[in-house]
Parts: C-alpha cells; sequence; structure tokens
C-alpha cells in the first residue's frame, strides 16, 4: 500500500480499494462455490495423483521447472477433468454407504459444476407474500402493534422473553440482496433489536442472568421517556458447555432443491460439526416423501463419518414432516444425556405441515417433548415457501430458538460463535412483568414482542409456557414511556360503577421509583420458578448521554418502526436513524454494526425518503 | 467410504470453507472477471487436491493457493492466446501479502466500513454510493451532484485515497 512509493504499487492498492468498494458497497460477495468444488473433488479422494504439484515451499525456480513440465500433461488433464466431471454430473456417487438415486431429475444442479456465473437459478424468485391463493408462498403472521396503555387502567405489563434474530436475518436479505423493502408483518423488532450482542454486565452470582435497566429521553418524541431493559445470560465457553446430543432433522423435500437451501444446510452443518467434541453426539433424520435415518447417533469424534452421510443428502419428493419429528424425538430420547444439552434442530424453508399432522398436534407433541427434556430449535432457509409463523411458533413450543439463514456469514453466527447460546439452555419459561408507578408515568408502550405478551396473572402460573434463554444470549426490551400530563388523547375507559379504581400509594421510599422489573425463570430441569426483583428511576438522562448500546439498539428498535410503518414512529426518519446507528456504533468486531448502517442507506433509497 | 478417505475429504471440506472465498478474491484483483474467477477458483483447488498437498498453516495454504491460481491464470490466458498480464505479478503479490496475508481480506474490508463512516464527508460517500451501489456513470453523478465529469473522477480518485489511508492505519500496515 502506501508504504511503497511506485507507480505499480499504488495503482495495485487503488485496484484493490476499488475491488473492496465494490464488495463492501456495491454487494459483489465472493460465490459460495465449496459444494461445487467438494462434488467434484470428492471422485478424486480415493483416485492416486495424476500429475504431481509443486510441493509447498520448494524454491520458486524449481517450482517454475515443474510447472513448465507438466504444462503439456495440464493440457490433457484438463480435458479428462472435464470429461470426468461430465461424468459426474450424471453419475456422482459419493459413497456406496449411502446410495443416490443417480436420476438427472433429482441431482441440483449447483450441486456439481458450473451452471453459469450465478450460482442461484434463473427461475425467477416467487413473490414474498406468496404467488397467489392455493400457491406457495413465505408466509408471515400479522403482527399488531402494541398501544399505550395507561398506567392507571393497567399498571402491569407481563411477557415471554424472545431470543430469535430470523427475522433480522430475513429482513437483511430482502434490503441487502433482494434489493426490496420487506413486507411489514416480516419485520419482528425484538428479532431485530436482539440481533446485536451488547455489553452487559453478566450475573455475579449463581443466578443464571443478570437484568441491566437504563432509562433516557425518547429520541423520536420529545418529552417521551425511553426504558431499555437487558438481560445478559452466563457465558459458558465452548470447551466448558455439557455434553450435547442433536438429532438435525433435514428437511429434503423437493421444495429444497436450491443453492440457498440444502447446500447452504449443509455447508452450515458442516460449521457446526467442526464444533463438536468427542462427548457431544450428531444424528441426522432427514423427511420428504418418507422419512429415514441418515445417520445414527455419532459421537463428535467421528467427524468423517456425519461429513460423509452430509454429501450423501438430495432433496427430491414432498414434505411430510410429522412423522420424521417423531423420529427425531425418538433418537433424542434413546440418547439422553443427563444434563446435557438434548436438542432436535429442524433444518427447513418452513414448508413443514404437509399431510395428515395438523399444526395444533404438531405444536402439543412439540410442547410434550419439551418437558421431558429435548428441546426444539428452528433454522430457516430460503425463500418463496418461508413459514415463518409456523417455525417461530413451534420453536416457542419446544423451549428452542428460530434462526434465518440467509448465508455462511450467519450460519457462522448462529452456529460458531453463538454455538453456546444456540445448543445450551441456561433457563427455561423466562417471563418479565413490570408495574410502573402511576406517579411517575401516565402511560407506557412494549417495543415489540407482540406475539409473547402474557396476562398479568399468567406470571405466578408456572404451568404457562414461556421463552428460553441460552448461554451468553442478551435479551433486550424497550418500553416508550409517556410521564403525568402528557398522556391527553390517549383512550381511556369510563368509571366503574360498581367499585372504585384504586388509587396511588403515597409512601415516601417508593413515591420517586419509576418501575418495578420482576423476572421469574425456571433451571432447565427444573418445574418450579425462581423470582428476581429489581427498581429502576429516572434520574432525566438525556438521550445523547445514554450509553451506546442504549442509543445504538434504540435506533435499531426505531428502523423496525419505520420498516413497519407505525403509527409510533414519531419524528423518526432513515436519516435519523442512520445519524444515531451512526454515532453509537461503537467496537464493530465482527462488522454486523457497520452492515446494520447498508441496510438503513438501502432501505431509505428503496423508500426514496 | 473408508474413515481414512472421509477424513481427507473432512481436510478437503475445511481447506475449501477457509480459503476459497479468498481465491476469488485474488483471481478478481488479478484482472479475472467474475465468470473467469469462479472457474478458475474451482480450478485452482481441484489442482490442490490432486497434487500431495499438506497442511502447515493458513498462511503457507494461502499462499500455496494463489500460486496455483496465479499459474493457472497464465495458462488460461495463453490458451486464450493472450499472452501477457496487464498487471505486474509480483508486485501485485507484494499488495496483497501486505493487505491480504492474514486474514483474507476480512480485516480490511472491517477496517473500511468503519472509514466508510468516518474518513468521507456526506456528499463523497453519496458519490461512493451512486458509483459502486448503484452503477452510475460519472456523467449520471456528476448530472446528480452538480459537478463536472472531471470533478467526479477527482472526487472519487481523492477518496479512495483518503479510504486507502484510513484503512492503512486501522489495519496497521
Amino acid at each position: 500500500m502506501s508504504q511503497s512509493n511506485s507507480p505499480e504499487h499504488d495503482e495495485l492498492d487503488d485496484r484493490l480499494m476499488d475491488q473492496a468498494l465494490r464488495e463492501v458497497l456495491g454487494g459483489e460477495r465472493p460465490p459460495d462455490l465449496s459444494e461445487k468444488i467438494l462434488a467434484a473433488a470428492a471422485d478424486r479422494v480415493m483416485v492416486a495423483p495424476r500429475q504431481k504439484e509443486p510441493v509447498m515451499n520448494k524454491p520458486k525456480s524449481l517450482r517454475r521447472i515443474a510447472i513448465a513440465a507438466v504444462c503439456t500433461a495440464m493440457c490433457i488433464f484438463l480435458a479428462m477433468l472435464i470429461t470426468s466431471a461430465m461424468v459426474a454430473r450424471y453419475s456422482f456417487r459419493l459413497t456406496e454407504v449411502f446410495p443416490r438415486d443417480p436420476s438427472p431429475q433429482t441431482l441440483p444442479a449447483p450441486y456439481y459444476l458450473r451452471d453459469g456465473v450465478d450460482f442461484f437459478p434463473s427461475t425467477a424468485a416467487p413473490s414474498p407474500e406468496g404467488r397467489g391463493p392455493g400457491q406457495a408462498g413465505d408466509r408471515y403472521e400479522r403482527v399488531t402493534e402494541n398501544p399505550f396503555r395507561l398506567v392507571k387502567n393497567q399498571p402491569l405489563s407481563t411477557f415471554s422473553i424472545d431470543v430469535d434474530t430470523a427475522s433480522y436475518a430475513n429482513v437483511r436479505r430482502f434490503l441487502l440482496s433482494d434489493g426490496r423493502m420487506p413486507p411489514p408483518d416480516a419485520v419482528r423488532i425484538e428479532d431485530l433489536v436482539n440481533y446485536f450482542d451488547y455489553d452487559y454486565a453478566g450475573p455475579k452470582n449463581n443466578c443464571p442472568f443478570a437484568a441491566n435497566i437504563e432509562v433516557a429521553a425518547c429520541p423520536w418524541n420529545e418529552g417521551h421517556r425511553l426504558v431499555r431493559i437487558g438481560l445478559k445470560g452466563r457465558e459458558i465457553e465452548n470447551a466448558e458447555r455439557p455434553a450435547s446430543n442433536l438429532v438435525f432433522l433435514l428437511d429434503v423435500s423437493g421444495s429444497m432443491d436450491s443453492p440457498d437451501k440444502l447446500p447452504l444446510l449443509v455447508q452450515a452443518m458442516k460449521l457446526l460439526v467442526a464444533q463438536l467434541r468427542e462427548t457431544d453426539r450428531v444424528a441426522i433424520v432427514v423427511y420428504a416423501s418418507s422419512e429415514g435415518v441418515v445417520l445414527p447417533s455419532t459421537p463428535g469424534s467421528e467427524p468423517g463419518r456425519i461429513l460423509a452421510a452430509l454429501d450423501s443428502l438430495h432433496a427430491g419428493g414432498s414434505t411430510a414432516g410429522g412423522a420424521g419429528i417423531d423420529l427425531a424425538y425418538r433418537l433424542a430420547q434413546e440418547n439422553f444425556i443427563r444434563g446435557g444439552a438434548n436438542r432436535v434442530i429442524l433444518c427447513t424453508d418452513g414448508d413443514f405441515n404437509v399431510g395428515v399432522t395438523s399444526e395444533a398436534a404438531l405444536e402439543r407433541m412439540v410442547e410434550d417433548r419439551a418437558k421431558s427434556g429435548v428441546f426444539l430449535s428452528v433454522l430457516g432457509f430460503g425463500r418463496g415457501n418461508l413459514n415463518d409463523a409456523m417455525m417461530e411458533r413451534i420453536s416457542n413450543k419446544g423451549n428452542g430458538n428460530y434462526a434465518y439463514i440467509d448465508g455462511l456469514t450467519e450460519a457462522r453466527k448462529v452456529l460458531v460463535q453463538q454455538a453456546g447460546g444456540t445448543l445450551v439452555t441456561i433457563a427455561k419459561d423466562v417471563k418479565l412483568q413490570v408495574e410502573f408507578n402511576p406517579s411517575q408515568v401516565a402511560a407506557y408502550r412494549l417495543i415489540g414482542y407482540e406475539n409473547r405478551i402474557l396476562a398479568a396473572e399468567d406470571f405466578n402460573d408456572d404451568k404457562k409456557d414461556a421463552g428460553e434463554i441460552g448461554a451468553g444470549h442478551t435479551v433486550t426490551a424497550y418500553y416508550e414511556l409517556i410521564p403525568p400530563g402528557a398522556e391527553r388523547g390517549l383512550p381511556d375507559v369510563d368509571p366503574l360503577r360498581y367499585q372504585t379504581n384504586e388509587q396511588p400509594r403515597h409512601d415516601a421510599g417508593t413515591h420517586r421509583e419509576l418501575l418495578t422489573l420482576k423476572i421469574r425463570y425456571k433451571d432447565p430441569e427444573s418445574a418450579s420458578s425462581e423470582r428476581l426483583e429489581f427498581t429502576a428511576m429516572d434520574e432525566g438522562k438525556s438521550f445523547d448521554r445514554a450509553s451506546l448500546d442504549f442509543r445504538f439498539a434504540a435506533a435499531v428498535a426505531s428502523f423496525g418502526m419505520l420498516l413497519r410503518d407505525s403509527q409510533n414512529n414519531g419524528t423518526a426518519t432513515y436519516d435519523s436513524v442512520l445519524e444515531i446507528a451512526s454515532s453509537a456504533k461503537g467496537q464493530d468486531l465482527h462488522g454486523y454494526r457497520s452492515e446494520f448502517l447498508e441496510m438503513i442507506r438501502r432501505a431509505k433509497a428503496l423508500a426514496g425518503r | 467410504m473408508t474413515v481414512a478417505t472421509a477424513d481427507r475429504y473432512a481436510e478437503m471440506t475445511s481447506v475449501v470453507q477457509m480459503h476459497q472465498a479468498v481465491v476469488w478474491r485474488y483471481l478478481r484483483f488479478l484482472g479475472c472477471n467474475t465468470t473467469e474467477a469462479d472457474d478458475l477458483t474451482q480450478e485452482t483447488f481441484l489442482k490442490l487436491f490432486r497434487s500431495d498437498f499438506e497442511q502447515r498453516s493458513p498462511r503457507e495454504t494461502a499462499a500455496y493457493l494463489r500460486t496455483i491460481a496465479r499459474n493457472g491464470l497464465l495458462m488460461a490466458r495463453r490458451a486464450a492466446r493472450e499472452n501477457h498480464l496487464s498487471i505486474d505479478l509480483d508486485a501485485a503479490e507484494a499488495v496483497w501479502s501486505r493487505a491480504a496475508a492474514e486474514d483474507g481480506l476480512d480485516g480490511y474490508l472491517v477496517a473500511l466500513r468503519e472509514c466508510l463512516e468516518v474518513a468521507v464527508s456526506t456528499r463523497v460517500r453519496e458519490a461512493l454510493d451512486l458509483h459502486y451501489r448503484d452503477g452510475a456513470s460519472r456523467d449520471e453523478i456528476a448530472a446528480s451532484l452538480d459537478l463536472a465529469v472531471e470533478g467526479v473522477k477527482t472526487m472519487l480518485r481523492r477518496a479512495r485515497t483518503a479510504l486507502r489511508d484510513c484503512v492503512e492505519r486501522k489495519i496497521g500496515q
């Protein structure tokens, strides 16, 4: 770079910067050629080298001589390579142990050799909202935004935690890969906010998590206040995490025959296999027209067997998840590790419930199995068939989490960087209940978590299911508050005819408190809950003086509201969100926050404002 | 598939996953278009697996892959009767090694994302977005920003220089 003053070096430095800008701003990314390379190479593993390449670290002159010597042979060899590769396209068999259907119709072209510059098939992508009545399409559940609640009528706000991040990855794919705005119902604000790690203090005692509360001015509504509740789960190093008994339930139905589905899934799993230890066990069950065990429960000390099983997979047939999930749970129970992480991981594009199994029956089954200690996580893949709503629901019922894998980077985040959180549950049925002090707060609104709202009495009911928190997970929730006197215009209820409303208690000790946060949780193997309680005061902090994480996460929440076209956007614009997020980006070790800034810019350009 | 074969396959998988994006970027840096980079990346790994390659360190593996990729490019150009490359390969190797030898350009890209936030003005950033993100021509950028076409060229060149300086500082080159 500029250490060298020669014009050649300057020009090359410029060329490198040009290439990097094309990648960072223009979205030119290296295609994932792994599957193609490995498929073509697999046949050659058992074949002795035909012609030696220059050996590493030999003197340069020797390498040149060697290259010159093999140059003619290389041409012949390349011709042979092309011929044999063409044969491989139609008759590729990785192993006799896992034979494939040799029919070319069942072999998706992207598995094998080059099928064009673009790794994705040239067929038009279906509309994100579906193709029409009776046809497949992405399915999202309608999200009805939480309204402001008057504290005098409803002083308690109760909800279950949620550590899912699927919506963020899906929104990112809409904006950065597809170049279009996501449908509003695809945007779950809590998923967006929880996508990022925040520097919250962890627990200091035996408690599985710590709570962090911060209060500052609301950036999109002058006069309103913003409360952030942040939970931080206990960290567990990969070497210290309990042994895992994982059963992967893989959808290999015809709809998975797309490079961003089954091939990506296989790659994602290979990343996870690299994390396994000898004490971990992995089994693979597939489902399509019929279910089957591709890999019986196998110790992590045999990665070769696991990888071979993964490479034997191919897509074909219609989806019938019900029987597959039954088989997966049976395998998980048979290999149950007491004190370990026992989990079924469902990987699908979401068209899961075709056939005789009703959605309600599936949910009941998953809920029932979770009580026996086998949890369910869901990894969603691809577009055009994504049953987002159902995948989120069954992962909730199964005491697991739901992530959407839109590329290898996301796979690495979920299965490598956050393997502890994804695989190890440190507390289950985590419920939050906030009691607001009417002398400090007139009305409140929980931002996001719309499908996690609980009744006030559910908080103390240990039979009521709620969300789980994994090792090292952070969970963040924001409340927008209206101070007393500013609540005019909010809908109220008539005075009661047969009883009087309770009046605020004027206690000198509690008068200045803003709120009380109560948390209930259960240890993963316990049936009864523990209770924690925290109080918070409002010191009148301005937004600018709030912590970096508070400001960044508030920008993320505000961005989600803009994407949803929320009626509570206030004065927020894409520009104001970008300004806040840029100034509060802080350290960004993995580049996720910078990527978020790109998403804001792209959304602004697409929205034309 | 024997266990030994499976282990060899596992090793290949790990090498491909770690290095394939870097090899592709390197080939683009040497001047390949995307199609050519796709082809040569695949050929590079196939050649690697046919050789008596043994892994010593990721850095050595990356250097070895670059050698194969470079030779593959030269051979491809010769086959197309283009006997010269518009790039000094030794100088290219030196520049690439400084910027990407440690982490395959990942650190460079992370630093660049950060520099885009701090090292260029809003107006320059707009020009960069128009050029790299939207594929706008200099004429279009000039019209959009109310500048002379020559001014756009200068602005983009200076922006790249400022970004290079910033990235260098961040990755300590």
